[in-house]
């Protein structure tokens, strides 16, 4: 511990005023994979770079069905990725439970930004997890990003993991709300591209208006 | 004791009560209100023990709330129906049940729905339904003067019928009628 630290737990908020531990998972984020989401009003699209790996390994799913109408994907340690995963499909199932209904993109954003809220006000270890959640309900195509300090976002488009703002400037710039899902894919794959300078393999899931049901690629 | 029925129009739902609160062979009341407007687009009508209705009224009241303030915009009537189910099943299966019979009805984005709940968590979607004491009376009236496209007038005077021919011969229900009418708020239009 520092001197200008002394005496203070490390999930205190630090001498600037920031929650250092917060700050380090957020870090840990922007060196997970690059994972994209974008939607426009017909279709949503998510898409996560699959790091390469050794021969004889096969890579980890990083694209996640939640439920018939909802998918999702994240960035950051791979464990903490998972917990959120799981997380959001038993609140979808909660909700079916208690409503007999799909759930509603907004309320499962909600509560993952609860749940990861709850690993901030503790001495615990905040999730070291960004997650990407899209799909349909009665309100049109949503989309939302969840961040380690609970933040969550509504929006077209996002980018979260390595290199997110080279892969976000590419997506600003060639975003167009009329785009179809082909194009749509075209345009994730080249802003991982031209974000990790490499040509990426990467997984995609999507969900449409019209089916009203997430399907991996 | 008691008689309430719930119809479903074309164009809203029809909620209609007796006034009566039994104490045996005593009237205690004759101004009991057996129908509460949950809020301005769902209404739930009760049989059975007064003070388990309130407390389920009450959840469906503050959850219905809740769920718009959370998720922007309202339960449907389904939604709310099974809320209260889930409630009365889980006083069955912790040997405190609630003993009530609700109806509840209301208007969503799907149109005018009528739902039956009872203290085992049951609910089954109808056309109409009553409840209570008198209820065999009424589904009498009910059985021969419902058709799907009454308009929500004729609605309320066939659910006004139904509680009058049961105060007439039940000894359980008595002391006026009370409607609570809840128009459709989406008209939808019907394109060929």
């Amino acid at each position: 511990m520092s001197d200008q630290n002394f005496g203070r737990y490390p999930y205190y908020y630090g001498p600037q005023g920031r929650l250092v531990l917060v700050d380090s998972a957020l870090e840990a984020v922007s060196r997970g994979s690059t994972t994209i989401g974008l939607k426009t009003e017909k279709f949503a699209l998510l898409s996560s770079h699959i790091k390469p790996i050794r021969p004889l390994v096969e890579p980890s799913e990083k694209v996640f069905p939640i439920d018939e109408h909802i998918g999702a994907t994240g960035s950051g340690y791979i464990g903490d990725i998972l917990r959120l995963i799981d997380e959001l499909r038993i609140e979808a199932q909660r909700h079916r439970l208690v409503y007999e209904t799909p759930i509603d993109v907004g309320s499962l954003a909600k509560h993952i930004g609860t749940f990861l809220h709850s690993y901030t006000i503790y001495a615990v270890r905040p999730q070291a997890a960004s997650v990407l959640i899209t799909g349909t309900d009665p309100t049109g195509i949503q989309m939302y990003q969840v961040d380690p300090s609970g933040t969550f976002f509504k929006g077209q488009a996002f980018a979260i993991g390595q290199e997110s703002d080279k892969a976000l400037d590419v997506i600003q710039q060639k975003y167009s709300a009329d785009m179809n899902v082909e194009q749509a894919v075209r345009l994730s794959n080249e802003a991982i591209e031209h974000a990790l300078n490499e040509r990426p393999i990467v997984e995609h899931g999507v969900v449409s208006a019209d089916s009203k049901t997430f399907k991996k690629l | 004791m008691t008689t309430i029925v719930a119809i479903k129009s074309k164009d809203g739902v029809v909620l209609a009560s007796d006034r009566r609160a039994s104490k045996g062979f005593f009237i205690g009341s004759k101004i009991t209100q057996k129908i509460y407007k949950v809020d301005d687009t769902l209404g739930m009508a009760i049989a059975g023990q007064l003070s388990d209705a309130e407390y389920m009224i009450k959840m469906a009241k503050a959850e219905r709330k809740l769920a718009e303030l959370r998720r922007g915009y309202q339960l449907t009537v389904r939604e709310s129906a099974r809320l209260i189910a889930n409630l009365a099943y889980s006083g069955l299966k912790s040997y405190t049940p609630y003993f009530v019979e609700l109806l509840v009805a209301g208007t969503d984005s799907n149109g005018p729905h009528v739902y039956s709940a009872d203290m085992s968590g049951a609910i089954t979607e109808e056309d109409f339904a009553s409840s209570g004491s008198g209820s065999p009376i009424a589904y009498g009236v009910l059985e021969s003067g419902y058709n799907q496209n009454m308009s929500i007038d004729e609605t309320k005077t066939l659910a006004s019928k139904a509680v009058l021919a049961a105060i007439e011969r039940d000894p359980g229900s008595g002391n006026g009628v009370d409607v609570l009418e809840i128009p459709a708020l989406l008209t939808r239009e019907v394109r060929e």
